[in-house]
């Protein structure tokens, strides 16, 4: 018997397998959101929109249909037995993105409370059923759909009640609309609730009062389909709706700085000395020392210098009003007045007391990318953290991290004033622990020399090579921060403070002259 | 003393009041001009706020209406929201002073639209009641 043997077939080319089906994104309308979501929203997914009241439930789902909505592909925003929709217009045309032009055609609000209230939940579908097959929305919002879920329990069954979930899943999915139920839920209701298992996106927003200051914040605790950023997201209700910072600030996948980095000048020319001709470009500079040693000065240096050649800088200053510290960078002769005329330098005072780092970090950001800057100045860390509410203030350091890595990784040259007391006894740096942020330390302190407090400086650290071990005298004068005189061989244990002459007495020096106010 | 309505907003109503009047139909068997304009916006009104959250404004509006037009204290809203004995009483009353109660109590209703929702929304839902009347604005 003869064998049964297979055709041979001829060699094919190697076939591609079929494309995967591509979620498109709807965009948010919120700033920073679509970041946090991986993108945006994904299409046709089925989302809960939870939080007590307050945290911005109903802003945020005005944002989303506001920002796509059209007569085409309109929004449907179903409200029940919630906030009544005269008042939701009253409250919400507040807002910047309310557009009132859109109201009737692209944004059609419809009141189920009636329905609700006189019959049931089936009642309820069958409406909602009938408005969506009517006008074949793009997106799909019930407000509040806790409401419906109340009354829905208090008829039936939580069988029926989950029947009834996945009826409107369902249907609302298969008729291609992106849909947003809102309600207020505690997290202890997350388990063993069909909501929470059927639905796609779970928006998760808290409101947290610490201390004098309240902390809006945002999760997304499920997101089907694409990577969402873990985590609590600062957010912030002001006249333009929400407005989410990202714990990751948007700096994922920025360019990486010039492998090649040049050196540059900080003003001083003796402090470019002992830095071995300048600081590298893209590092992060910490000026430590106590008041009135000069920290901001050296800072203002750094930043009228790379004006002087060019580069944009931004100041973002906590302590000091902008005039102010435009009025003493011109005492020293600095012009810090016309290049902020000129958009070459922004002036951040940022010094309201509730800021989230996120936020307080985006500010800085966004004017780094305003005006493609080169320098940065943070004046000052203590100014910065107490410039914030108290509740981010354990996040300070994690955040600050997060934003020097990823602006000095791009190129920008950061210098960081930190106060610190003078102790007789010890050298510190920082009570911050953030030596791990810096590339390089300049250390400034008081030393007692013959009856006199004067100011020393030194180079510490310098990740990017070597650099003057030299303990230097400097002097504030008109023309700012100037180094005087070779390292002091005539003292010994000068970074105690209360050094030893070891030299020669010399002759009494006159007083250098003041900075002109 | 009642406070009046606000010119322009009667203006307003005469103008929805002049577009809802049918001249072809004698007055005994037509709806009132009042009852068409309050009929149009009860749909979208409804809508938008429920059955019940426009019968409780367009009461307010009644009330406020009957401080200033005495004969508007007799009508009633019923549950659906309709107007209810404004025909049967207009029979009854010159064309003069039910045209004058028609405007009261139209421009109150819209005057409560603007105080809630502001004058560009007020308008937005009226062009969306009124397609034709494309120069509506206050």
């Amino acid at each position: 018997m003869k064998e049964k043997t297979m055709p041979a077939r001829p060699l094919a080319k190697k076939e591609s397998p079929p494309e995967k089906v591509k979620i498109r994104q709807l965009p948010t309308g919120v700033r920073g959101l679509d970041e946090i979501l991986g993108g945006g929203l994904p299409e046709f997914s089925f989302n809960i929109i939870a939080g007590a009241p307050g945290c911005g439930k109903t802003t945020l789902a005005h944002q989303i249909i506001f920002a796509n909505a059209t007569p085409q592909k309109p929004a449907l925003y179903f409200t029940v037995l919630g906030e009544p929709a005269i008042k939701m217009l009253r409250y919400q045309q507040q807002y910047s993105f309310f557009d009132p032009a859109k109201l009737g055609k692209a944004v059609r609000f419809i009141n189920l409370s009636d329905v609700l209230l006189e019959k049931d939940m089936g009642a309820v579908l069958e409406e909602i059923i009938r408005e969506v097959a009517a006008c074949a929305p793009s997106i799909v919002v019930v407000d509040s759909f806790r409401t419906v879920v109340r009354k829905a329990m208090g008829e039936g069954t939580e069988g029926q009640l989950q029947g009834f979930i996945q009826r409107l899943a369902l249907y609302l999915t298969s008729w291609e609309a992106t849909t947003f139920l809102i309600g207020e839920y505690s997290e202890g209701e997350l388990r063993d609730n069909p909501l929470f298992t059927v639905c796609d996106g779970l928006f998760w927003l808290t409101q947290n009062v610490e201390r004098n200051s309240v902390v809006r914040k945002l999760q997304i605790m499920k997101l089907r389909g694409q990577d969402s950023v873990p985590g609590l997201h600062t957010v912030r209700i002001t006249g333009d709706g929400l407005q989410a910072f990202s714990r990751t600030l948007g700096l994922v996948g920025k360019k990486d700085r010039p492998l090649k980095r040049r050196r540059l000048s900080t003003g001083i020319p003796e402090l470019d000395q002992m830095m071995n001709g300048g600081i590298l470009e893209g590092d992060s500079v910490l000026i430590a020392g106590p008041s009135g040693t000069g920290k901001s000065a050296v800072a203002t240096h750094f930043l009228a210098e790379g004006l002087r050649n060019g580069e944009a800088g931004i100041a973002a200053i906590f302590e000091e009003r902008p005039k102010g510290y435009a009025a003493r960078a011109n005492a020293f002769g600095l012009d810090l007045e016309t290049p902020q005329k000129n958009g070459k330098l922004e002036m951040l005072y940022l010094r309201p007391l509730d800021l989230s780092v996120d936020e307080t970090m985006q500010e800085i950001l966004d004017a780094v990318k305003r005006l493609d800057a080169k320098r940065l100045v943070i004046d000052s860390l203590v100014g910065f953290e107490m410039a914030l509410a108290p509740g981010f203030r354990e996040d300070f350091r994690e955040s600050l991290y997060r934003m020097i890595a990823a602006l000095t990784g791009a190129g920008v040259t950061i210098f960081t004033t930190v106060e610190i007391e003078d102790s007789f006894t010890s050298f510190e740096f920082s009570h911050y622990t953030i030596s791990f942020l810096t590339d390089d330390i300049i250390r400034l302190r008081y030393v007692e020399i013959d009856g006199q407090m004067r100011k020393i400086l030194v180079v510490v650290k310098m990740r990017g090579g070597n650099h003057s071990k030299d303990i230097r005298e400097y002097v504030i004068t008109d023309k700012g921060v100037v180094v005087i005189g070779p390292r002091q061989t005539d003292y010994a244990r000068l970074t105690s403070g209360l050094p030893e002459r070891i030299g020669q007495v010399p002759a009494e020096m006159p007083p250098e002259p003041k900075a002109k106010r | 003393m009642p406070v009046s309505t606000a010119p322009k907003l009667k203006q307003f109503a005469r103008r929805l009041l002049e577009w809802e009047a049918a001249p072809g139909e004698p007055a005994d068997v037509r709806e009132t001009a009042a009852f068409r304009v309050c009929e149009k916006l009860r749909g979208p009104l409804g809508k938008l706020m429920g059955i019940a959250g426009f019968r409780s404004l367009f009461s307010r509006a009644l009330t406020l209406a009957g401080t200033e037009v005495s004969w508007l204290r007799v009508l009633q809203i019923k549950a659906d929201g309709s107007l209810e004995g404004l025909q049967e009483l207009e029979v009854q009353l010159n064309s003069r002073t039910a045209d004058e109660g028609e405007i009261v109590l139209v421009a109150r209703l819209l005057g409560l639209l603007v105080t809630f929702i502001g004058p560009a929304l007020t308008v937005r839902l009226l062009h969306d009641a009124w397609p034709e009347l494309d120069d509506l604005n206050f």
